[in-house]
């Protein structure tokens, strides 16, 4: 979404104003706006897994408790918690990078990415659990802990949503590391030109939202 | 090449045309290659759409024909029945996904758009060029699947079929998926350039018709495409390892999968069909010489589709087994659909009444558009009644009630468009002759290759059928020889506009003395589409007739 | 003008906004805070209010993160409308198949489910792997007590 944005080279902490844009306050806004339809989209995205899950929790409620109370809710809370927190260093960058303080966004970039590499290690002890016990999806399942229809089901919905939000995560670690990097290189973050670290922190935070509500659904039927 | 001045101070800026230093258009402003392929105009961009369309469409109708020339004779005649499954599928897909979804927003919306609201370009240039390229390498990977295994699904890719198909599932809907990303980066950058780029003047509501239409048409292609993106995933991935999302075997939902899957697959329709109603809105109005008959309502009517649109989409599902109740509810919303519809059609009739109509090729284009719009919307109306549907469902009927009202209306709009921009895009023009005498042979054509089907579908032909009784041939015949029409028709137009491309006389700034906003600019434009400062628009768009000063006193 | 109007509003809205950092730290609290409760509460198991409550914690705590963190509160127009529009689809796409599947003729419902009088079918040697989880049948007069 940054593409069209604050790419230019100048050094002065005012980016470049593209000649198809009347002012840079449209600029902005067009930038900001079309991230906004972006989000819209990948929130249409996740939608169709949740209707998914609402589907068949609706028709299998037992096997969604029972598959549920399987999955370990101290890492699940751990997870959310870590998330938040990169969520408030994501928005403190972009308070930051709104002052000038290059070097504080920097840090704060770099505390957002840290978590979420805490945040997808814990995913891998989770899933190597599954993976070992045999809570997987589809013909792969093989627990024996649970026996009713509809289990196999719960963990292809599990397995698909929270790999697509690992995915979000990855992605929005690539778009974080890119503003770390002008932060740290160029250091032009200022009152007029952070509309890259913004729209990155807002990327940051859907994934934050998405995750707020997969880990009711998931974690606590 | 500067940052226009400010639009800030409303009409203080003068008139466009100050200084007359010449200024290449878009077309010669850079000749070599590369200034082609790395272009971020937006009327480059929309050229090479339109390239790009135009072949798939030629691949889509070759596929079209060859089904038409299997079902000549009951049994088989040039095929496999296998071989009649993936060209049918072909035929969808192609159509569908390359042809229809980007040929009107991406082509014309992408040529237009900017020049309708004042605009320089887009509002992401560079994304614009990226859709491109998105679009092309999805049709690249999808064909590469459908020529390595061929998919034999039906471009609905319906599970469990399309979950144990031993045939190139996953590729295809790769591929599918990936041209879902260049739709919805159009989109995007419609609206957001809807919201940003209007020049001083216009306001919402003095949007040109067909920007409303595209503004719907995004909203659609922003809200609904995600939805079948994810859902390409799945079946993809449960066609590879079987992880059973809607196999009913593991307690999948099948009927699941068809709930999101026209989730987008129904709003697709108006996806198709809105940018088409759009391109009719100019039409008609420059070709009447009239104000176009109610701007607010076909405005909010276009919204109103789009809306309302993205919750008919059960009545596919009539008796996939879904809930009495749901079809029911389905089948009411289906009605509005056609509510909305009809404001627009009175709208267009209403504006040529009394107009000084201007029989001109894009204006016979608008008759046959009426025909199908009016003729396959209350066939549609028709197969949304959830007690009819039950015995037309998957015949022939339904064949032909969605090539009248998405394919006809498209095509019609489509074809439209070409011909009333031709000159604008590239200065030149057609022979008139030719083109009235090509919109007749398609016009019949199309009539002539699905009016038998409505019939056939109507005596119990199903749709997807390799082979069929004896006593359906008759009509089958004549569908074919339509076809055969049609594609005459086609060949006609490929003529004579590449004749036109290379001697057509030069068209001038505005051959239909249109009063359409894009009109207002060079044809072709200059390569930032306005020469000087940024032009401002005090009047309104299809502004023919002074309502106040009008001679006859109902002619408004 | 319109598009000055917009932008301009839009640029304003976003400059005014500055705060201290200080509200940040706030709703990360009252997002811990949530996050407790859901915990708690989740571990309770409350069959009806069970899912509702969830839903509206993780509601509240959704429109913290949209409102505060991704300054949707400052916004005005179009970003808010985008995002609500979004919010109101999914609501209508949920809606939809649960009303088809919760009024559907039970015969169509998938085998085996609670909606459903049928018996999850055998689908044959190592492909009825899971579906009841193990390689051991389930039994079967157990299966139609279940509901």
């Amino acid at each position: 979404m940054q593409s069209s944005v604050s790419t230019a080279g100048a050094a002065a902490p005012v980016p470049r104003l593209a000649m198809h844009f009347a002012s840079l306050e449209v600029q902005n806004h067009a930038a900001r706006l079309g991230m906004w339809l972006f989000l819209a989209t990948e929130i249409l995205l996740f939608a169709g897994l949740f209707v998914c899950y609402g589907v068949y929790r609706f028709l299998f409620p037992d096997a969604w408790a029972a598959s549920s109370r399987s999955l370990d809710l101290t890492l699940g809370t751990v997870n959310t918690v870590v998330l938040i927190t990169s969520s408030l260093t994501a928005a403190l960058a972009v308070h930051y990078a709104k002052e000038g303080k290059n070097k504080a966004v920097a840090v704060q970039i770099a505390l957002t990415l840290l978590m979420a590499c805490g945040f997808l290690v814990i995913k891998y002890f989770e899933y190597s659990h599954k993976f070992h016990i045999g809570t997987l999806p589809g013909r792969y399942y093989f627990y024996e802990g649970i026996q009713l229809p509809g289990a196999p089901l719960y963990f292809t919905v599990y397995f698909f949503s929270t790999a697509l939000h690992g995915l979000h995560v990855l992605i929005g670690m690539a778009v974080l590391t890119f503003s770390m990097v002008r932060a740290l290189k160029k250091a032009d973050f200022g009152p007029n030109n952070y509309t890259m670290v913004e729209l990155g922190s807002m990327y940051w935070h859907l994934v934050d939202l998405v995750w707020i509500f997969l880990f009711p659904m998931l974690y606590l039927v | 090449m500067t940052p226009s001045s400010s639009i800030a101070a409303p009409g203080a800026t003068p008139a466009h045309e100050e200084h007359h230093d010449h200024h290449p258009s878009y077309l010669v402003d850079g000749t070599t290659i590369r200034s082609w392929l790395l272009t971020v105009d937006h009327k480059r961009i929309g050229l090479m759409f339109l390239f790009w369309v135009l072949l798939f469409f030629l691949v889509g109708g070759i596929f079209a024909l060859l089904i038409r020339v299997e079902l000549l004779t009951p049994g088989p005649t040039i095929m496999d029945a296998m071989t009649y499954n993936r060209t049918f599928t072909l035929h969808g897909l192609v159509m569908i996904f390359l042809f229809m979804i980007p040929a009107i927003p991406a082509v014309f919306g992408n040529f237009m758009l900017p020049l309708m609201l004042g605009a320089k370009d887009v509002a992401f240039p560079r994304l614009n060029l990226l859709s491109l390229y998105i679009y092309l390498f999805g049709a690249v990977l999808a064909l590469w699947g459908m020529l390595n295994g061929g998919l034999d699904t039906g471009w609905t890719f319906y599970t469990p079929y399309s979950a144990h198909t031993t045939t190139t599932v996953a590729p295809v809907l790769f591929g599918a998926f990936i041209i879902g990303f260049s739709s919805i980066v159009t989109g995007i950058n419609f609206i957001v350039t809807c919201h940003t780029m209007r020049a001083p003047g216009i306001t919402w509501f003095k949007m040109p018709l067909f920007v409303w239409a595209l503004y719907a048409t995004s909203c659609i292609q922003v809200l609904a495409t995600p939805v079948i993106g994810l859902l390409l995933v799945l079946v993809a991935v449960e066609n590879i390892s079987g992880i059973g999302m809607f196999d009913p075997a593991r307690g999948g939902d099948p009927m699941l999968f068809q709930h999101l899957f026209w989730f987008y697959s129904h709003p697709a329709v108006y996806i198709m069909v809105l940018p088409a109603f759009g391109v009719m809105s100019e039409v008609v109005a420059a070709f009447s010489r009239k104000n176009i008959f109610g701007y607010r309502a076909v405005a909010y009517s276009s919204l109103g589709i789009a809306f309302v649109g993205f919750f008919a989409w059960g009545h596919h599902m009539f008796v996939s087994g879904q809930s009495t109740f749901a079809a029911g509810m389905f089948g009411a919303l289906t009605m509005l659909v056609g509510v909305f519809t009809a404001i627009k059609v009175f709208n267009w009739v209403g504006t040529v009444y009394k107009g000084a109509v201007d029989f001109k090729t894009p204006f016979a284009y608008f008759c046959g558009f009426l025909f199908f719009t009016v003729f396959g919307g209350m066939t549609g109306i028709a197969l949304g009644t959830v007690s009819l549907d039950v015995a037309w469902h998957d015949t022939y009927f339904v064949v032909a009630h969605f090539h009248f009202i998405m394919v006809g209306a498209t095509i019609m709009a489509f074809l439209a468009a070409l011909h009333y921009w031709f000159p604008k895009m590239f200065g030149r023009m057609y022979h008139e002759g030719w083109g009235l005498v090509s919109a007749a042979l398609i016009i019949l054509g199309f009539n002539a290759t699905f009016i038998p089907q409505f019939l056939l579908g109507n005596n119990g032909m199903p749709r997807r059928y390799y082979e069929y009784p004896e006593r359906f041939q008759a009509l089958n015949v004549a569908s074919t020889a339509g076809a055969s029409l049609l594609a005459f028709g086609f060949i006609i137009i490929a003529m004579y506009l590449t004749y036109a491309l290379v001697y057509g006389r030069a068209a001038g700034k505005n051959p239909w003395r249109s009063k359409g906003y894009e009109w207002l600019t060079e044809s072709p434009p200059p390569t930032h589409n306005f020469v000087g400062p940024q032009p401002t628009y005090p009047e309104e768009p299809h502004f023919y007739v002074d309502p106040k000063k009008a001679e006859v006193p109902d002619a408004v | 003008m319109a598009i000055a109007n917009e932008s301009r509003q839009e640029d304003r809205n976003m400059r005014e906004e500055h705060h201290g950092a200080g509200r940040y730290w706030v709703i990360w609290a009252a997002l811990l805070v949530l996050t407790a409760i859901t915990y708690v509460t989740g571990r309770m198991h409350m069959p009806t209010f069970g899912l509702l409550l969830a839903l509206i914690i993780a509601t509240t705590k959704g429109t913290l993160v949209a409102l505060y963190f991704m300054h949707l509160a400052d916004h005005r127009g179009a970003n808010r409308l985008v995002f609500a529009v979004s919010i109101l689809f999914v609501i209508l796409m949920l809606i939809a198949p649960l009303a088809d599947v919760g009024t559907r003729y039970r015969g169509s419902n998938p085998p085996g489910s609670q909606y459903s009088d049928l018996q999850a079918v055998d689908i044959g040697a190592n492909a009825q792997q899971g579906r009841y989880g193990g390689q051991n049948k389930p039994d079967t007069s157990e299966q139609s007590e279940g509901h």
